[in-house]
């Protein structure tokens, strides 16, 4: 057998294991030498390490084997309290980071005018005192764009750049700070809660694909195995009111389609049911929650009258009418103890977001959910006080406000930290624009190209998750205080010099003299004070009767936690639901299209941060089982209507752009909505990311109107509407789905492939 | 007067004889060449002459008399036996010199290229195909381990069992005493009565 | 000195807890060096995915399922790949896995044609990564070359390094009760959020697969518990257990469709 593996370890370096060995002293690591025999070298010495995946927001907790210095598997880490050993799609995706073959490999200067995409390599050094000069020149006009970060990297990028008196920006696309203002005014915390879903019996979701996409699904995924225990009789109930048809919305019980915009009416009719009907537990102090109003509060929001405003149709599940519907689902809902109500995505997403998830989170308190084994469980403060529990989600409004200081001149220099938001903004918000100055002097830290460093004048290449430190407090954690640590545990390839950005930042900050508040020599440093720091709390996981013990111990276990040290419940529920009631208002909708655009987060490429990796381009939608490609689910009836087929390119036109993508006809797509995974639409990257045909590949985020949510100025995705045409053309759709069918074979009654049978008809 | 018909047909005959004893000759000039296990070829040049005779020879020999398991210290514990980090071979070179020269110069090469950072790419002598997995642990515990006289070995001693006795080879040699096919495992597996299913070895 | 394990491995799929979300598939893909699966093996129809989700649609908007369906290789005990190879390349071995032998496979894709369940992959094209990405590949799995047929395999690997592993922390022999530690689980179970997969031995009291398959076979065809295997009725006597999923509300079952 002729492989090219037999050929690729001619230019692999030194493999030194910076790490701690699980079973092997740390000295005989150091350094070993690869020799040009891939089966030996291939096989060599096998170690799992204990890390933190960087691949997904919220970082699970993982084990990675490394076999000769080379990261081969990535699993859950068993012990790590979010995920408990489990792993998403997207665990693996680090992999094929690590040893993508277009991953940066040295600093690039730009060498030439601004987007002309030429770039060369640089060495560090020269690089360093580049940006220290650029740095010193525009003191007190430098800014910085990351994602949500946590942890001591986040600390030192906020140290960093206040002292060169900036502002650090922490940017997602679809962010959630509706969502944490509404944790805030509902929980009365700022850190996010955990939803015991594993306990509870019954979970009503509005909008939110937690089993997919949504802030932390693995660790949700894993109480949705638990909640569904069918064998032992305690299956959970769970209905799910959304937009689209989600991975959500395909497992639960009940799928309540609805209109973009009105879940926040349907929460508050689901109360009034449970105060009409007097549903609530004793221990609910209703008079407290609705200022001694009673039912007064939420006059107006009986089912009768609210059912006819939702857009949901009346025969959902065998109800002759949407009231009855509510009324059905609150009796479900107050009658299985304990039940959870929880939102996001599209509730969140409209003009009146807030509204809507005050209104969902409400319910809980009705329910007595809050604080509750298989409730609302409240997470605590973390035990380091660097730390905080939750990230600054910004905004795009806090973007234009940066777009402003830019044409302003008061920002000068800015830098992108492994984030792409010209990709992940619209086109309207005039980033790209701006970023092609030649005032502005951008530094960006990353792994790949892409539509953000497009505009560079210097690009450093940070390293891997899997080649450098760094650690988290879960966002959210699993009831109790939780300290992730990640460590290298492999070193970059010999032809890559990466390197740590956090350590790229200190050593700026030094070299500017500007250290005072950064007195850390290295994240790892940093990593060892907060070892100590635990070391010295005398509780939780991790044993140690050394500091040096204890912190090896911590790496080899990937963390510290302690399941005593839970939260308390500090929500202020007095006149909770008159606070609520008087943000009360319609969605407000962009243009009169003739359909809703619902986007939603791919449930691989997310919001396009894993488009460059292969596993994540062809891992097939849950949903369509499309890979590769940009498509737009619609309502099969509607497309007949329209004699719109599978494959056809169509456009969709919104007031402010109009984009292509290939047709997806679905019979689960309400008839009103048209709904387009983000993720693809790439435009510079590698060619994974970019290689499409005209149509295949479209960014949604271009489609979307400048509406704003109402009290956190977030951008208000699902409230916009679009017209469609067919192009005429059609493409080939890329999906498995019909690829390898077992029902092909034969299927006759009594054959059927998916067997289903109701609560109760069977016993084991 | 030979028919016509004769001497083509002769003709035809000696070219194809020429023809097979051409490729039979091909065959065994490129195995002669190539590598085991395919091949008859000899010890492989390695980028830094290491002396197994010198390390692992008897203290009678001239040697030092080091166990196998020095070095590939992997090998009672993982799959690969796996070749020495060039820090461990450092770690006594800093200090032992060579006896001549030549040695000498050897051992520069090592030193030079630990200190440089630059990997040693050693040549392998024994292979095995890409679809066979060996475990050396599992070999070397079922001949240190067992019930009879055969099977409770020393660990240098285990190592003769397939590659000969390497502490009295200059340059390692291939199939001195096994030649590393099916049929060796085989056998072997079969007089030890374990199993031999396919996926036992093939991955 | 006889090593002689009576296994006999067996998966148990629970669709009710099945949430579609392709981690098995991934992590599959990651721990058996699948080749990457391009746009163009999609446009082919030639993907490869050992262990796929296939996705039912019934009912009409808005009483709509999509039903989940994960399926890899069934490792029948009455399996029709077998009996056709004319080179014994796939076989059922003695601990009831249905095994592929690369190095016998001569391409002739019987296996394929008379697979119930569609499982099994032709490398119709040499498979390529990119050099970097040759780092990932897994060295206890063999890459397979163009012209090989190749499917799930129970990640056989992890069994033999388990197998070996416990032996070594043991000092031992292996027994039955060494092995039904859990110290092992293929990589698509291991990955599994919702325990939705659940692999083990079939003749193991003590596992917990072990009860769904008891039940299988003492009450055919008209047992109260959720197993049920698919296809079964052809007769291929499969080693995975299928667990029915369950609807907790009653739908007017009208023509599925996908």
């Amino acid at each position: 057998m002729k492989l090219t593996r037999r050929n690729f370890l001619a230019w692999a370096g030194i493999s030194a294991m910076g790490a701690v060995a699980c079973d092997v002293f740390e000295d005989e690591l150091r350094v070993q030498s690869p020799v040009a025999l891939p089966e030996d070298l291939v096989k060599g010495k096998e170690n799992w390490y204990a890390t933190l995946c960087g691949t997904c927001p919220n970082s699970e907790g993982v084990v990675v084997r490394v076999v000769e210095g080379r990261a081969k598997k990535v699993q859950g880490n068993p012990n790590y309290p979010t995920n408990l050993g489990a792993q998403s799609a997207r665990c693996d995706l680090g992999l094929q980071q690590l040893y993508h073959p277009d991953r940066i490999s040295a600093p690039l200067r730009l060498n030439g005018e601004k987007a002309s995409g030429r770039f060369d390599s640089i060495t560090w050094s020269r690089a360093l005192d580049e940006v220290s000069k650029e740095l010193s020149a525009r003191d007190g006009a430098v800014a910085m764009i990351s994602p949500p970060m946590r942890g001591y990297s986040a600390v030192i990028a906020d140290e960093f750049i206040k002292a060169f008196g900036g502002k650090r920006i922490e940017f997602e696309s679809l962010d959630l700070k509706t969502y944490r203002t509404a944790i805030k005014n509902v929980f009365g915390q700022d850190i996010q809660p955990h939803y015991d879903i594993g306990h509870a019996q019954y979970v009503l979701s509005f909008g939110a694909d937690f089993l997919s996409t949504w802030v932390s699904p693995t660790q949700w995924e894993v109480g949705y195995g638990e909640f569904r225990d069918s064998d032992h009789s305690k299956r959970g109930i769970m209905t799910h009111v959304d937009s689209r048809f989600s991975v959500t919305a395909s497992n639960a019980d009940r799928w309540i389609p609805i209109a973009p915009g009105q879940e926040g009416k349907l929460a508050l009719s689901i109360a009034y049911v449970i105060i009409e009907e007097g549903l609530y537990p004793s221990n609910v102090d209703i008079s407290s929650l609705t200022s001694g109003q009673g039912l007064n509060a939420l006059a107006g929001y009986s089912p009768e009258n609210i059912g006819s405003q939702l857009g949901t149709p009346d025969n959902v599940l065998g109800s002759h009418s949407v009231s009855e519907l509510i009324r059905t689902v609150a009796r479900e809902f107050a009658s299985h103890s304990p039940a959870i109500a929880l939102g996001g995505g599209t509730a969140g997403a409209s003009t009146n977001g807030l509204f809507n998830l005050e209104s969902i989170y409400l319910l809980n308190h009705l329910v007595g959910s809050v604080g509750k084994e298989g409730g609302v469980i409240l997470n605590p403060e973390p035990p380091i006080k660097e730390l905080k529990g939750y990230s600054n989600s910004h905004t795009l409004t806090d973007i234009e406000e940066l777009i402003k200081d830019i044409k302003a001149s008061k920002i000068k220099m800015l830098f992108v930290y492994n984030a792409n938001p010209v990709y992940g903004s619209p086109d309207w918000s005039g980033l790209e624009q701006v970023l092609n100055s030649d005032d502005l002097y951008m530094v960006n830290i990353g792994s790949f190209v892409n539509e953000t460093n497009h505009y560079a004048d210097m690009i450093l290449p940070d390293r891997n998750y899997m080649e450098d430190w760094g650690n988290d407090i879960p966002e959210p954690s699993a009831g109790y205080q939780t300290v992730g640590v990640q460590q290298p545990i492999v070193n970059p390839l010999s032809d890559m010099d990466p390197r740590s950005s956090s350590d790229v930042l200190l050593t700026l900050a030094q070299d500017s003299g500007k250290d005072s508040s950064l007195p850390w020599r290295s994240l790892e440093d940093a990593l060892k004070g907060m070892s100590d720091e635990l070391f010295e709390l005398n509780r939780g996981s991790v044993s140690g009767t050394t500091k040096q013990e204890f912190w090896t111990n911590l790496l080899r276990q990937g963390g510290w936690w302690d399941k005593s040290a839970t939260g308390a419940d500090v929500s202020d529920i007095n006149g909770l639901i008159n606070k609520i009631t008087v943000k009360s208002k319609d969605p407000k909708l962009s243009g009169n299209g003739e359909f809703y655009l619902v986007p939603f987060l791919h449930n691989s490429l997310l919001d396009g941060r894993n488009g460059d990796i292969p596993w994540a381009q062809g891992t097939p939608d849950p949903i369509t089982s499309v890979a590769w490609q940009t498509w737009i689910e619609i309502n099969d009836k509607v497309a007949d209507d329209k004699g719109i087929r599978e494959g056809d390119v169509i456009e969709i036109r919104s007031g402010a752009e109009a984009i292509k993508g290939i047709a997806f006809v679905s019979p689960a797509q309400p008839p009103d909505v048209i709904s387009i995974p983000l993720g693809q639409g790439r435009t510079v990257g590698s060619a994974y990311a970019t290689d499409r045909l005209d149509g295949e590949s479209a960014n949604v985020l271009n489609i979307v109107e400048n509406n704003k949510i109402e009290g956190t100025d977030g951008l208000a995705w699902a409230a916009t509407t679009v017209n469609i045409t067919n192009t005429g053309t059609s493409l080939r759709i890329a999906k498995f789905e019909g690829d390898y069918e077992s029902r092909e074979v034969g299927f006759t009654e009594g054959e059927e492939l998916i067997k289903t049978t109701s609560p109760g008809d069977h016993d084991h | 007067m030979i028919p016509k018909g004769n001497i083509v047909a002769a003709t035809l005959v000696g070219l194809i004889m020429a023809g097979i004893t051409g490729f039979i000759l091909l065959v065994i000039a490129i195995s002669w060449f190539s590598n085991a296990p395919f091949g008859l070829a000899n010890a492989p040049a390695q980028p830094i002459a290491f002396p197994h005779t010198a390390h692992a020879g008897s203290v009678d020999d001239g040697g030092l008399g080091m166990e196998c398991e020095f070095c590939h210290r992997n090998v009672t514990k993982g799959d690969s036996a796996t070749v020495p980090a060039l820090q461990q071979c450092w770690y006594c070179h800093q200090k032992v010199s060579g006896g001549d020269e030549e040695a000498q110069a050897e051992i520069d090469k090592l030193v030079t290229a630990y200190s440089d950072g630059v990997p040693v790419n050693w040549e392998r002598v024994h292979r095995l195909p890409d679809h066979v997995r060996f475990v050396h642990e599992a070999h070397i515990r079922h001949f240190t381990m067992g019930d009879t006289p055969e099977t409770q070995l020393e660990v240098k001693e285990v190592c003769t069992v397939c590659h000969g006795e390497v502490a009295k080879m200059e340059e390692v040699q291939p199939k001195q005493f096994q030649s590393l096919k099916m049929g060796t495992c085989l056998d072997c597996h079969r007089k030890y009565d374990v199993p031999t299913d396919c996926t036992i070895c093939h991955k | 000195m006889v090593i002689k394990i009576e296994h006999k491995w067996g998966m148990v799929v629970d669709l009710d807890k099945c949430t579609g979300c392709n981690g098995c598939v991934v992590a599959c893909q990651a721990e058996n060096n699948l080749p990457i699966n391009t746009k163009d093996l999609f446009m082919q129809k030639r993907a490869f995915e050992w262990i796929r989700i296939e996705r039912y649609w019934e009912g009409e908007f808005p009483n709509v399922k999509a039903r989940y369906l994960p399926v890899m290789c069934q490792h029948c005990g009455n399996a029709p790949c077998e009996p056709v190879c004319p080179v014994y390349a796939t076989y059922h071995n003695d601990q009831g896995l249905n095994v592929q032998v690369y190095n016998r496979c001569v391409g002739t894709r019987y296996c394929i044609n008379n697979c119930t369940y569609q499982v099994r992959f032709f490398n119709f094209w040499e498979p390529t990564w990119p050099e970097r990405l040759q780092n990932q590949l897994n060295p206890d799995v063999t890459v397979r070359t163009r012209g090989i047929t190749e499917k799930c395999t129970f990640c056989v690997q992890r069994i033999r390094r388990a197998e070996i592993t416990v032996e070594r922390r043991e000092r031992t022999k292996l027994n039955d009760k060494t092995m039904a530690a859990r110290n092992f689980m293929p990589a698509c179970v291991q990955a599994c959020p919702t325990n939705a997969l659940m692999f083990g031995d079939q003749n193991n009291q003590e596992d917990k697969i072990h009860g769904y398959f008891e039940e299988l076979h003492n009450h055919e065809g008209h047992s109260d518990s959720r197993g049920y295997r698919i296809l079964e009725e052809i007769g291929t006597d499969p080693s995975v257990i299928y667990l029915k999923k369950v609807d907790q509300f009653k739908m007017e079952h009208s023509e599925s469709h996908g």
